[in-house]
């Protein structure tokens, strides 16, 4: 699928700063989105000291080894790249901001580089290259399309990500993203939103009537059970903003009657490690490892947030023991795997809009989770719809890598980065688009509003709650619920887990 | 002349071959050495064996990929890498310099395959070049070597196209093919040092991308006192 490059003036409105020129001369940095401020001195020194730092102690020497030894720079990349195809910059091609990286890598960690480097006295690291790998490496979304297109194998993202850890250790880093980052692991609340327990337990419960009111089934939201089957962990946005999609993975449970919980120490499943720094990264994935542990729970569940699952998946295991670490699944996973064993009963005549999947980048890139949601959506929704490309091949929504949280890069997100998104939601013609993520969520609606298109972003559950269906015997009549929450039964214990 | 292809087929061959083999042993042992130590820090071993291997097929066939954009440059990056491969190995007459240079030979392919795979391979290296030079997207990435590369492979096709079909006067024919072996000889003995070491590395490339996100545990700390080191 192709897109067309993008007019001037939608360039300009993309490509618009709201930063301030004193704050862009103070911090030597020009770029769009907004920078705390750090130590402008000796920049490209403090940069190799940490690229140095983290070569020594990380695997990332025999990548780069890998793919200096190879790189043919031939631009199949380009193809693959929805930032790329929307501005026409060759800036913007995955191999060209690779070879930012690669090229400081070549000249300053690798013999050949520095004889070269000193012979001809060219290639230094300078502020200058700081600043554009700074701009580039958050242009990009991370979604690592580009390395499926490589035929050399090149994997754009890992280069992507490498270049944002350098740059954060020496100040470098979205403050959108800092600020979530230190309320989780130094914050009195230890999430990404600072939200209170006390409100958490008020939102579960406020939901847990609605459910009751809407489903006549007394389904709740267990917290702090242990020896619980599933430790649950959703992006702690969810608590503020998806209620549909809490209450939809809360009926599942309600129908399987599996046990499962919400730890109050630690609740949040994002770690926006993935997308700035491994040893945030590591620090998180160490706290849902604790909270888990902590209430002897036997596996991680991680709810509807594609960077969420795939750091859990991926870096639990690395960080937290190796093969005996806690086992970890995604809550897609975990419905796909009760529709099937014939738990859930889904009415197929509540949903009959137009439904379209969209694949998270992180779940999808790997073949991890594709088929299963799908199979799941089709046995419910009469109306269902594909858009292509998809799979592992899928687009990204344009708010990959973090850049959706960067409030003040919305034009560009919208504009550029979600602009092939845009074009593939609209020419599947669909109602409502279903996106497991809730990065995705929130790029997709701004999206939406920003592109005019006419469709309405849910999460999985969101569906599943409208269509699933409860044996009688769960069902308790309204008036008797009613009763018993006056006297005090209605309403499950923090205690109960079943 | 005829003493200079002599030591241009004999020794000089003999010495490119050996610095290229030699050479590419190094950056594959170097290569999978690093994988290895990689392996052994990571925290979490377990390696997804079945997508490594699928991907790394359909990258060996890329039948998959010829239809996806973008096409021309698909399909004659496709043709010309099998005419590259098929030609110098497995024509008659480079198989009897390959039995007098290292003592082996096989069998041969029938000089009429041999014929337009050549042409083809210089069809689409031609094809390759205009993209590069014309194409924005390529255009922007290309650097000095990618142009060198094409050009410099295209020598030893041409002048073997021509010295083989073509009517020529004996001392033309000894010129081209002096520039035929010498250039063949070039191309060994640079491989090893440039772009081309791909024909060794890019089958492991599916492992190395997923050893890369492997990473060692525990490296917190150990960072934080490297980076207060240097301060």
């Amino acid at each position: 699928m192709k897109t067309t490059v993008i007019t001037d003036q939608e360039r300009e409105k993309a490509l618009a700063t709201i930063k301030k020129p004193e704050v862009i001369e103070r911090q030597k940095l020009n770029v769009r989105y907004h920078v705390e401020d750090f130590d402008v001195s000796d920049r490209p020194r403090r940069f190799l000291e940490a690229f140095a730092a983290i070569l020594k102690h990380s695997n990332y020497k025999m990548v780069l080894d890998h793919f200096i030894r190879m790189t043919a720079r031939c631009s199949r990349c380009a193809v693959a790249c929805h930032i790329y195809q929307a501005t026409g910059d060759p800036k913007d091609i995955p191999c060209y901001r690779s070879g930012l990286l690669l090229d400081v890598y070549r000249r300053h960690f690798t013999l050949g580089g520095m004889v070269r480097g000193r012979v001809t006295g060219a290639g230094y690291l300078t502020d200058e290259k700081i600043e554009e790998m700074a701009d580039s490496f958050y242009n990009c979304t991370a979604c690592r399309r580009c390395a499926l297109e490589c035929p050399l194998g090149l994997d754009h993202g890992l280069i992507t990500h490498l270049g944002r850890y350098i740059l954060s250790e020496i100040g470098i880093v979205p403050r959108a993203l800092v600020v979530s980052v230190r309320a989780q692991l130094e914050g009195p609340y230890h999430n990404t939103s600072a939200v209170p327990v006390p409100a958490l337990k008020d939102t579960l419960e406020f939901l847990e009537d609605d459910m009751f009111e809407e489903k006549s089934v007394r389904i709740k939201f267990p917290t702090d059970v242990e020896g619980s089957d599933y430790v649950f962990f959703a992006p702690v946005s969810d608590y503020l903003m998806e209620a549909d999609t809490l209450m939809g993975i809360a009926s599942v449970f309600a129908a399987t009657g599996d046990s499962w919980t919400i730890g109050t120490e630690d609740f949040d499943a994002i770690n926006y490690g993935l997308f700035y720094n491994d040893r945030i990264m590591e620090r998180v994935i160490k706290k849902v490892d604790s909270e888990t542990r902590r209430l002897n729970g036997k596996r991680v569940l991680i709810g509807e947030c594609g960077h969420a699952s795939r750091t859990a998946k991926n870096f639990l295991p690395t960080f937290c023991g190796g093969s005996d670490s806690l086992p970890v699944m995604n809550i897609l996973e975990y419905t796909h795997k009760v529709w099937k064993e014939g738990k859930l009963k889904l009415n197929p005549d509540v949903v009959t809009e137009k439904v379209a999947y969209h694949d998270p980048c992180n779940l999808a890139r790997n073949r991890w989770i594709v088929n299963q949601p799908r199979e799941v959506l089709r046995s419910f929704c009469r109306n269902y719809v594909e858009m292509t490309p998809k799979g592992e091949d899928n687009i990204c929504c344009g708010g990959g890598g973090g850049t959706v949280s960067i409030d003040e890069i919305r034009p560009y997100r919208t504009t550029i980065g979600g602009k092939l998104k845009a074009d593939q939601i609209r020419k599947s013609g669909c109602e409502i688009l279903v996106a497991p993520c809730a990065n995705c969520k929130k790029q997709l609606r701004e999206l939406v509003e920003d592109q005019g298109l006419n469709c309405r972003v849910v999460g999985f559950h969101d569906l599943i709650y409208k269509a699933i269906e409860f044996d009688d015997s769960l069902k308790v009549e309204q008036e008797e619920g009613v009763d018993q929450v006056k006297n005090g039964q209605g309403r499950p214990s923090d205690g109960e887990g079943k | 002349m005829e003493s200079l292809l002599h030591f241009a087929r004999g020794p000089l061959f003999r010495f490119c071959l050996m610095i290229m083999l030699l050479g590419l042993a190094r950056i594959l042992f170097l290569d999978l050495w690093e994988a290895y130590r990689a392996y052994r820090r990571a925290g979490d071993k377990k390696m997804p064996w079945r997508l490594i291997v699928r991907r790394s097929l359909e990258w060996a066939f890329p039948v998959k990929r010829v239809s996806r954009n973008p096409q021309l440059y698909s399909i004659a990056s496709i043709l010309f890498h099998i005419g590259l491969i098929v030609v110098p190995v497995f024509l008659f007459a480079h198989i009897g310099l390959w039995k007098k240079a290292v003592g082996i030979s096989w069998p041969a392919l029938p000089f009429r395959w041999a014929l337009w795979l050549t042409i083809s391979t210089m069809c689409f290296a031609a094809v390759l070049l205009i993209e590069r030079l014309f194409v924005k997207s390529i255009h922007s990435l290309s650097r000095g070597q990618d142009y060198f590369w094409l050009v410099l492979l295209l020598f030893p096709f041409i002048t073997g196209f021509v010295c083989a079909n073509l009517n020529i006067s004996a001392g033309l024919y000894r010129f081209l093919m002096l520039v035929h072996v010498l250039s063949g000889d070039l191309i060994f003995l640079l491989i090893p040092f440039t772009k081309i070491a791909h024909c060794v590395l890019a089958p492991f490339s599916q492992i190395v991308d997923a050893l890369a996100w492997k990473f060692p545990p525990a490296t917190d700390q150990e960072i934080v006192e490297t980076l207060y080191r240097f301060k």
